[in-house]
C-alpha cells in the first residue's frame, strides 16, 4: 500500500501529467483554456480570483523550492533546517490561508450563482473541490509541522524531502513516508492526484503563462514558410 | 506535426527581423487557420430569404454544411434592369445577415407545445369523451377554464405530440363552429408578399371553414389612408431604384439607411449627379446625415410644413404665374377643375358635394349613373359638362373610363378644364374652412368666385376645387379677403411664418424648399420626390400628413413620374402575383366570398379597448357638421359604419350565421335572396343583432386565435395591456377601471369588463416570442430556410424564392404543411359532427373597385336604423350572401385548385379575364388529384412548390398570356389600348425552378399602376398619366376635395392642420407625481438591430447595443427628470408601464422619448413596480383610438377593400410619465406562482 502511493503512484501521475498534457494540448487546441466565468458573473471575482491564484502560485513555488532545491543550497546561504521549515510553515500558512479564503469564495460562487452554476461542468466544481481539500489537508500539515518545530525537530520535513528528491532521481524510497504523520502522507496522495487529472480539466491553462509577451516585438509576420520554387522553362 | 514540440522551438522561430526588430518574421505552424477555412467551407448553396416584414426582399445565399446552416451571405445576381442605373446589388443588411442564428437557438421552438393544464384538462376530459365533446366540457365548466387561460404568459408549456394537439386544435374549431359560429374563429397574418404560401396555407384553411382573416396594413398603421382617399389605391410606390432617378428628393419619416438598408444607396448615388437631398426630422436621424438640408420638424406636425410648401409652389408656379406643365398636369389628371357646391351656413357659406350630371337638366344626356359622374366647366364651349373617366363611367358602360380631355369618346369631343373662374365668375361670397389649430378661429373665411348653377333642385352655387383650395391656403388673389400679406404673414395659416410657429422650421427653410421642389419639377417635368414612411404615417391624423404632402406633389406634376412622386415605404410590400395568388389564400376557387375583417377595429372592439376611451367624436367635429351623429362615441361611428355595410365584422351577428340561414330556411327561404330577405327583416325589428352592438356578451366573444407569420401580442398589438386583460385573461398591467365606454350610444354597456374571451390562442412560430408566450398551444415552423415559398417588394422589381436548403429541424413543418394537416383532421372530425353540407352567412361590405362602389351616392349618409331609408342589401346595409360549406370535404378542396377558377375567371381591380387555359396546364404541370372525392382530377396543390407555381401560372406578373389577357379587359373599360405594355414578354411563364436559379422581373400588369421596363424604373401612377387609366376615385382624378358627409363634417374635405390627439391618459399614480418626472411624447420608431421584434433577441443583435430594452430620451428631459445614461426608467401611463434602460443622447429633441418598436419583455426585462407584472413593452402604454373617417363606405374610393380602408391603429400621439428607478427596486419576479400571485390577475387596486 505504502510502496503503492509513494513508490509508483507519483510516476503514474507523473506519466499522466506529462503525456496527458501533450496529447491534449496536441489534439484538443481549442480546449486548451481556462474556461474563465467571469464573464457570467463580475462580482466579488476580484478579490476572490486574486486571493486564490496569489495563494495557489506562491504555495506551488513555496512546494517546489522547499522539495526540491538541493540541501546544498541552504547550507551555502546558511539557513538552518529548522529555519527553512518556520519560513515554509509561515510562508505557507499565510498562502494558504490567502488561497483558502478565495477558493472557498469561488466555490461559493460556482455553487450559488445561477447563471456561473448553469455554465459550471462536473470537472470545474470537481477540480475546485480537489484543490481545497488538498489544501485544507496542507493546513493541516503546517499545524503538525509547527509541533515538531516547537521541539526543535526539522526532520520530518527532511524527510520528506528526500522522499521527494528520490521519486525525482528515479530511485523511489517509499519507506521514507512510511515514518512521517498520516496527515503528510494523505496530503501527498491529494497532491499527486491533482497531477492525475490535471490533463483532463481546465487546470492545463497553467501551463500556458503568457510568458511570451514580455518582450514580444510589436509586429510578428508568420511566414508561410514556402520555399523558392525552381521553375524549368 | 505536434503544437507541443513546435512550441518547444520556440527560439529558433525567428527568421529575421525587420524595422529595427520592431517586427519579427516567424516560421511558426500555421496549421491552425485551417480551423477559419473549415468555418466557410461548405457543401451546398441553396437560394432563399427572409420572410420578414421589412420589405427588403434580398436574396440570400444559404450555405449548408453537414446538413446544417452554417451561415449566409448576400447574393449578386439580380438581372441588370436599366443600364444607366446602379446596380441593385448586393442587398441585405447586419440584421439579415445573422438570421441563421435563429435555426439552432434557445428561441427554436422545437415541438408542439401546450399549455400544461389546458393539457391536463383535455386528457382528463378526453378519457370517456371524444375529442370535440372534450374540449365543450371544459369550456363550458368557468373554472377549468380559468385556470388556464389565467397563467397564459406564465410559462408552463409541455411538449406535446403532433397528432394530438391537432386533435385539439381541431375540435376547438368545430365546437365553435358548431356552438358560436364559424366567425367567432380568427386568423391573423401579416404581409403575405415576404411569404405568400405560408400566408396563404392559414387563410386557405380559415377561409375554406370560414373563419375571419384579419387585415394588418391598416392595424400596424402602415396604411397611409390618404392613398385610398386621394388615389384609390390601397398603396403604389416607385421601387427604391427610381429615387435614382430623382432630381430633388425630400425625406421625412423614412429613416433610408436603417430601415431601407439595401436600397439607401440609390438615395446617396443619386447625389453624385446632383440631385439636392432635404430631410425633414424631429431627431437627428441617420438619414438626416447624408441631406443637403435638415429641417428639424416638432413631431406630428409635418401637415403644417408641407402646406406651407405648398402655399409657396401654389402661390409662384400657379397664381402669380401659370406654369404650363403644372397646370396641363392638375387640369387633366386631379380633381382641381371639378366644380363643388356651395352650402350655406350662417352668413357664410361651406363647401359641399361635388356637382353630378344628375344635377342638370336631363343628365347631361348621361343615362348611366349620371350621379357618379361629376362636372367641369370646359373653356372651349364654355359649358359645364361630364368628362370621361369618373366612377359613373366605369361601371355600366364601357370606353369612356379614361383620362382623356374629352367628354366623349372620340377626339372632337376635346374639352379644355377650367381652373378657375377668377373674373369670369358671377358672384364672390364668403366660404368658411375648418381649422383646428389651437388659439386659431374653428373658421377661415375667404372670398370664393363662384358660378349660379341652375340645378332640378334650384340654382345653387359652384366653384372649382382650385379656386377653394387657393383660398384655403390663404393665397391672396386680390378678392378683398383677410389672406396672407406675404411669406412672413404668420397670422395667416398655411403661411411659411405660421408654419415655422406650429413646427419650428425656420420659414426661410420652408419657402427654400418649397419653391426648390417647384422650380425642380417644374423644369424637369414632375422629377421632385418625397419619400416619406412610418415617422409620419403613426399618427391618428396620418391622413392629413399624408395628404399634405400628396398636395405639393400633384400641384408639381410629380405623381406618375419617373423620378417624381410619392414613395410611402411602411409596411407596404408589394404582392406582386397577387391576382394569381388571392384565389389560393382565400379560397376562391371553392366558395365565394371570404370573410374577411379590418382587425382595429376587431382588436378595438375584442380587446375593449372601447371601454376606456377618453376621446369624443364631438372634439374632432368640425363646427360646421351636419352633425347627424353628435354625441357619438368612436365606437358608436363604428358600430354605424358597419351596419350602414360600410365595414366588415366578425362576428357579424349575435347569432350563429350557421343558425340564422337554418331560421331563414325554416321560416321558407329558399334562396339567397329569401335568407337576406328573412334576415333584414329580422334585423329591422331586432330580433336579430349585429354583434357588435353587444360586442361583451359571451356569444360575441372571439373564441379560436391563430396567429402565424407574426408576432401580435409582442410587437403590433398597440394597447398590449388590454389585449393581456380582456381578449386573453392573463396577468396585465391596465392602470384604470375602464368606465368612458358607458357613454356609448350603439354599443350595450356591461358594468363588470369580460375577460379572457378566447377559448384557445394557436401560434405557430419558430421562434419563443410574446405571441408564443401567451398562446394556448405552439405548433413548431419551418423557419425561412426551411421551406419554399414565394417573396416579392415593391423596392425592386424581381420574384424570387425561399428554399429549403434543409429539412424543418426537430419537429418543425411548413406552414403549408402545418394548416394541409390540420385540414385533414378537422376533415375527419367534422364527418360526424359537421355533416353533409352545411349553409353559412357572409356578411359582406361594398367592396371598392367594384359596381357596390356606387352604393350611396353624393356622399349622404342614410342610416336604416335611423328611419332615413330602408335596409337594402348591397345599398344601405352589407351584402348577405349565403355560402356553402361541407366540412367534411375541407381537406380535399385545400389541396387542390378548385373549380371556380375554370368556371368563373379571374379578376383583380374590377377587371374579368379567362383562366381555362392555365387551369388545363396546371393540370399537367402539378399533376392532378387522385385521392376520391369532390377534387379528384383538379390540379394538385398538395405540395408547397405545386401552391407557388401555381399562382404564377394564374398571375399576369409571372405569365405573359394572363398579362395580355388582362390588359386586354382593362383596355376594353378605358378604351385604349395598353397592350404595348406587356406583349412583348407574352409567351413568358416564370415557375419556381426559374427563380431558384435567379430572381426574375415581373412583367407588367394592371394589378399595378407602374410598369417593368428598360426605359423606365416602377413608379407608382405611371399608368394613370402616361396611359390615362384613371385613378380608382369618384372624379377618376388624385383628389384634393373629398366631399363624403362625414369627410366634410369632421373638416377634412381639404387638408388641414391637425395636431396631435389629446389622449388624456397621463393622469394617473399620485406616487409618481411626487417625485422627479417627466412627460414625454411617445415615439417609436423602427429600430436599427431589429425587423420590428425578429433579431433584437439574437445572441449577435443584443451584443451591437445595450442588451435589452432601451428608451431615448433628451438631455434636457433626462435633466429635469433626473436620469442618467443606462439608469433604468418606468415609462407609465393608464394604458400601462414598461422598464427599460435608459439613453441619454443629443440626437433626441426636447418633449419626446423614443422607445425603438418591439423590443420584447423576453430578454432582460424587469418587473415594473406601479403594475407588479413583468415590466411591459414599447405598447404597454398605448392603446388605439379609431378614426370615423376611415370607416366610410359605398362610396367610390371610400370603399371597403381588405387592407385597403378602415381605421388604422395609430400610436404616436400617446404621452407617458418618465421617471427613475433604482437599482435597488428592480424586481426581476423570479419568483414561483403563488396561488395569490396567480390572483392577482391586475395591477393593484383595480378591481374591474
Amino acid at each position: 500500500m505504502n510502496d503503492f502511493f509513494f513508490g509508483v503512484y507519483p510516476y503514474i501521475a507523473l506519466s499522466v501529467f506529462f503525456v496527458g498534457s501533450w496529447i491534449r494540448y496536441d489534439r484538443e487546441q481549442y480546449t486548451w483554456k481556462a474556461d474563465s466565468s467571469q464573464l457570467m458573473s463580475g462580482k466579488d471575482m476580484v478579490l476572490a480570483s486574486n486571493l486564490f491564484h496569489i495563494g495557489i502560485i506562491g504555495i506551488f513555488c513555496g512546494h517546489f523550492i522547499g522539495l526540491l532545491m538541493p540541501h546544498a543550497f541552504w547550507e551555502a546561504i546558511a539557513l538552518s533546517s529548522l529555519g527553512k521549515q518556520y519560513i515554509a510553515m509561515i510562508g505557507g500558512g499565510i498562502l494558504g490561508i490567502t488561497c483558502m479564503i478565495g477558493g472557498v469564495m469561488l466555490m461559493n460562487r460556482r455553487l450559488t450563482n445561477p447563471r456561473v452554476r448553469a455554465v459550471s461542468r462536473t470537472s470545474d466544481i470537481f477540480i475546485l473541490g480537489l484543490l481545497l481539500v488538498t489544501l485544507a489537508f496542507g493546513l493541516m500539515t503546517t499545524l503538525v509541522s509547527a509541533g515538531h518545530a516547537a521541539e526543535g525537530d526539522a526532520e520530518v520535513m527532511m524527510t520528506l524531502a528526500a522522499w521527494a528528491k528520490s521519486i525525482v532521481l528515479l530511485s523511489p524510497q517509499p519507506e521514507l513516508v512510511a515514518s512521517v504523520e498520516l496527515v503528510f502522507a494523505i496530503h501527498l496522495v491529494f497532491g499527486m492526484t491533482i497531477f492525475v487529472v490535471f490533463p483532463f480539466t481546465r487546470l492545463v491553462h497553467v501551463w500556458s503563462f503568457p510568458f511570451t509577451y514580455v518582450g514580444r516585438a510589436y509586429q510578428i509576420v508568420r511566414s508561410k514558410r514556402r520555399k523558392p520554387v525552381d521553375v524549368d522553362i | 506535426m505536434s503544437h507541443l514540440l513546435d512550441r518547444l522551438k520556440y527560439f529558433s522561430h525567428t527568421r529575421e527581423t525587420f524595422s529595427n526588430g520592431h517586427g519579427i518574421v516567424t516560421n511558426e505552424d500555421r496549421k491552425w487557420e485551417d480551423s477559419y477555412r473549415n468555418r466557410w467551407r461548405f457543401d451546398k448553396i441553396v437560394r432563399s430569404t427572409h420572410g420578414v416584414n421589412c420589405t427588403g426582399g434580398c436574396s440570400w445565399k444559404i450555405h449548408v454544411k453537414n446538413g446544417m446552416v452554417a451561415f449566409e451571405m448576400q447574393q449578386t445576381d439580380y438581372p441588370e434592369t436599366r443600364p444607366d442605373l446602379p446596380n441593385h446589388e448586393p442587398r441585405g443588411c447586419q440584421r439579415g445577415a445573422s438570421f441563421s442564428w435563429y435555426l439552432y437557438s434557445p428561441h427554436r421552438i422545437k415541438y408542439p407545445m401546450v399549455r400544461g393544464r389546458l393539457l391536463e384538462l383535455y386528457r382528463g376530459e378526453r378519457a370517456n369523451k371524444d375529442p370535440i365533446e372534450a374540449w365543450g366540457a371544459i369550456q363550458t365548466n368557468p373554472e377549468k377554464r380559468a385556470s388556464y387561460t389565467g397563467v397564459r404568459g406564465l410559462g408552463g408549456f409541455v411538449r406535446g405530440n403532433w397528432d394530438e394537439v391537432k386533435e385539439m386544435i381541431a375540435a376547438a374549431n368545430i365546437y365553435t363552429i358548431k356552438t358560436h359560429g364559424p366567425d367567432r374563429i380568427f386568423g391573423f397574418s401579416p404581409i403575405p408578399a415576404m411569404s405568400m404560401l405560408s400566408y396563404a396555407a392559414g387563410s386557405r384553411y380559415l377561409s375554406l371553414i370560414g373563419a375571419a382573416c384579419g387585415s394588418f396594413y391598416d392595424w400596424y398603421c402602415d396604411l397611409p389612408v390618404a392613398s385610398p382617399q386621394v388615389w384609390g389605391e390601397q398603396t403604389d410606390v416607385p421601387e427604391s431604384a427610381d429615387w435614382y432617378n430623382s432630381t430633388y428628393l425630400i425625406v421625412c419619416g423614412a429613416n433610408l439607411p436603417m430601415t431601407r438598408t439595401p436600397d439607401a444607396h440609390f438615395a446617396i448615388e443619386t447625389r453624385y449627379k446632383g440631385t439636392k437631398v432635404v430631410s425633414m426630422a424631429p431627431d437627428y436621424a441617420e438619414y438626416v446625415k447624408f441631406a443637403d438640408l435638415w429641417m428639424p420638424v416638432k413631431q406630428g406636425t409635418d401637415a403644417a410644413a408641407f402646406m406651407a410648401m405648398g402655399h409657396v409652389a401654389l402661390k409662384e408656379f400657379h397664381v402669380e404665374k401659370e406654369d404650363p406643365y403644372f397646370s396641363e398636369y392638375v387640369r387633366k389628371y386631379t380633381d382641381m377643375p371639378i366644380q363643388v357646391t356651395l352650402r350655406k351656413h350662417g352668413d357664410h357659406y361651406v363647401s359641399d358635394r361635388c356637382l353630378r350630371a344628375s344635377d342638370f337638366d336631363k343628365s347631361l344626356g348621361e343615362k348611366n349613373n349620371p350621379e357618379w359622374k361629376t362636372i367641369v366647366f370646359d373653356e372651349k364651349t364654355k359649358k359645364f359638362v361630364a368628362p370621361n373617366g369618373s366612377i359613373g363611367f366605369r361601371w355600366g358602360e364601357d370606353g369612356r373610363w379614361n383620362l382623356l380631355p374629352r367628354n366623349g369618346k372620340a377626339a372632337k369631343d376635346e374639352i379644355l378644364a377650367e381652373l378657375t373662374c377668377v373674373g369670369r365668375s358671377d358672384d364672390v361670397v364668403s366660404v368658411g374652412f375648418p381649422h383646428f389649430t389651437p388659439g386659431e378661429d374653428d373658421l377661415l373665411f375667404r372670398n370664393i368666385p363662384v358660378r349660379k348653377v341652375k340645378t332640378v333642385d334650384g340654382e345653387v352655387l359652384v366653384t372649382s376645387v382650385y379656386d377653394l383650395m387657393v383660398a384655403q391656403y390663404g393665397i391672396d388673389r386680390g378678392l378683398g379677403d383677410k389672406t396672407a400679406t406675404g411669406y412672413d404673414d404668420a397670422s395667416v395659416a398655411y403661411t411659411p411664418a405660421w408654419a415655422e410657429k406650429v413646427t419650428g422650421v425656420k420659414q426661410a427653410d420652408l419657402i427654400l424648399t418649397g419653391r426648390e421642389f417647384a422650380d425642380n419639377a417644374s423644369k424637369t417635368k414632375g422629377k421632385s420626390m418625397i419619400i416619406l414612411g412610418a415617422a409620419i404615417n403613426h399618427w391618428y391624423h396620418n391622413d392629413m400628413n399624408y395628404r399634405g404632402i400628396m398636395n405639393l406633389l400633384h400641384m408639381c406634376g410629380c405623381v406618375g413620374q419617373s423620378g417624381g412622386g410619392w414613395a410611402h415605404y411602411v409596411g407596404q410590400e408589394k404582392l406582386r402575383p397577387q391576382a394569381g395568388w388571392a384565389p389560393i389564400a382565400f379560397a376562391l376557387d371553392w366558395m365565394r366570398p371570404p370573410r374577411h375583417m379590418a382587425s382595429t377595429t376587431y382588436w378595438y372592439f375584442h380587446t375593449d379597448q372601447w371601454r376606456y376611451e377618453r376621446v369624443t367624436g364631438d372634439s374632432l367635429l368640425a363646427t360646421t357638421a351636419k352633425g347627424k351623429y353628435k354625441g357619438y362615441t368612436m365606437a358608436d361611428y363604428n358600430v354605424v359604419a358597419q351596419r350602414l355595410g360600410w365595414m366588415p365584422s366578425a362576428p357579424h351577428f349575435n347569432q350563429n350565421p350557421i343558425n340564422v340561414v337554418k331560421d331563414a330556411e325554416a321560416a321558407g327561404a329558399t334562396d339567397e335572396a329569401g335568407v337576406a330577405k328573412h334576415m333584414i327583416e329580422r334585423l329591422k325589428s331586432g330580433d336579430l343583432a349585429f354583434a357588435y352592438e353587444d360586442i361583451d356578451a359571451p356569444e360575441n366573444h372571439p373564441r379560436n386565435l391563430f396567429v402565424w407569420r407574426s408576432n401580435l401580442i409582442g410587437c403590433s398589438a398597440k394597447g398590449h395591456e388590454y389585449f393581456l386583460k380582456h381578449l386573453l385573461g392573463a396577468q396585465n398591467g391596465v392602470m384604470t377601471e375602464g368606465v368612458e365606454g358607458a357613454a356609448c350610444k350603439e354599443v350595450k354597456w356591461h358594468e363588470k369588463a369580460p375577460t379572457g374571451k378566447l377559448d384557445l390562442m394557436v401560434d405557430i412560430n419558430f421562434r419563443m416570442n410574446s405571441t408564443g408566450a401567451h398562446s394556448d398551444i405552439i405548433l413548431p415552423t419551418a423557419t425561412w430556410y426551411e421551406k419554399n415559398d414565394l417573396n416579392t417588394t415593391d423596392m425592386h422589381p424581381f420574384i424570387h424564392p425561399l428554399s429549403e436548403a434543409v429539412d424543418p429541424a426537430w419537429e418543425a413543418k411548413s406552414d403549408w404543411n402545418i394548416f394541409k394537416e390540420l385540414a385533414e383532421t378537422f376533415s375527419k372530425l367534422s364527418e360526424t359532427h359537421l355533416p353533409g353540407v352545411t349553409k353559412d352567412v357572409v356578411a359582406l361590405p361594398m367592396q371598392h373597385d367594384s359596381a357596390q362602389a356606387m352604393a350611396q351616392p353624393f356622399g349622404h349618409v342614410h342610416d336604416w336604423k335611423k328611419g332615413d331609408c330602408e335596409p337594402i342589401q348591397g345599398k344601405t346595409l352589407p351584402l348577405l350572401k349565403v355560402v356553402e360549406r361541407t366540412y367534411a370535404d375541407t381537406y380535399k378542396k385545400f389541396i387542390a385548385l378548385g373549380p371556380m377558377l375554370e368556371k368563373l375567371g379571374n379578376t383583380i381591380k374590377g377587371i374579368e379575364w379567362d383562366t381555362k387555359d392555365e387551369y388545363e396546364a396546371l393540370k399537367l404541370h402539378n399533376g392532378t388529384i387522385k385521392l376520391e372525392g369532390v377534387s379528384k382530377g383538379m390540379p394538385s396543390l398538395e405540395d408547397v412548390v405545386h401552391a407557388c407555381d401555381a399562382v404564377m401560372r394564374l398571375a399576369p406578373e409571372t405569365n405573359g398570356e394572363v398579362a395580355h389577357k388582362a390588359w386586354k379587359a382593362q383596355g376594353k373599360k378605358t378604351g385604349i389600348d395598353h397592350n404595348h405594355l406587356c406583349d412583348a414578354r407574352r409567351d413568358e411563364v416564370i415557375t419556381f425552378k426559374d427563380i431558384q436559379v435567379q430572381p426574375r422581373k415581373i412583367i407588367t400588369a394592371p394589378t399595378w399602376s407602374g410598369i417593368e421596363s428598360h426605359h423606365v424604373s416602377y413608379n407608382a401612377g405611371y399608368t394613370n398619366i402616361h396611359e390615362h387609366i384613371p385613378f380608382r376615385t369618384l372624379t377618376g382624378r388624385a383628389h384634393f376635395y373629398m366631399d363624403h358627409e362625414w369627410m366634410l363634417d369632421f373638416g377634412e374635405g381639404f387638408c388641414v392642420y391637425r395636431p396631435g390627439l389629446d389622449m388624456m391618459n397621463t393622469n394617473v399614480v399620485q406616487a409618481i407625481k411626487n417625485k422627479k418626472h417627466v412627460k414625454l411624447n411617445w415615439i417609436t420608431p423602427h429600430s436599427k438591430w431589429g425587423i420590428h421584434s425578429t433579431y433584437q433577441d439574437t445572441a449577435r443583435m443584443l451584443t451591437l447595443f445595450r442588451g435589452g430594452p432601451y428608451i431615448w430620451v433628451s438631455e434636457t428631459d433626462a435633466k429635469t427628470a433626473g436620469l442618467e445614461d443606462n439608469d433604468w426608467i418606468e415609462a407609465i401611463n393608464e394604458n400601462g408601464a414598461t422598464m427599460a434602460r435608459c439613453i441619454v443622447s443629443q440626437r433626441i429633441p426636447e418633449g419626446m422619448a423614443m422607445m425603438y418598436h418591439a423590443q420584447e419583455k423576453n430578454v432582460n426585462v424587469p418587473g415594473s413596480n406601479s403594475t407588479g407584472k413583468r415590466g411591459g413593452i414599447l405598447n404597454s402604454v398605448t392603446r388605439v383610438v379609431v378614426k370615423p373617417t376611415h370607416m366610410i363606405g359605398g362610396y367610390a374610393q371610400f370603399s371597403y377593400g381588405f387592407n385597403y380602408y378602415g381605421p388604422v391603429g395609430s400610436n404616436r400621439d400617446e404621452f407617458v410619465i418618465i421617471h427613475k428607478i433604482e437599482d435597488k427596486d428592480i424586481d426581476w419576479l423570479e419568483r414561483p406562482l403563488t396561488p395569490e400571485r396567480e390572483k392577482q390577475l391586475n395591477p393593484p387596486g383595480i378591481n374591474n
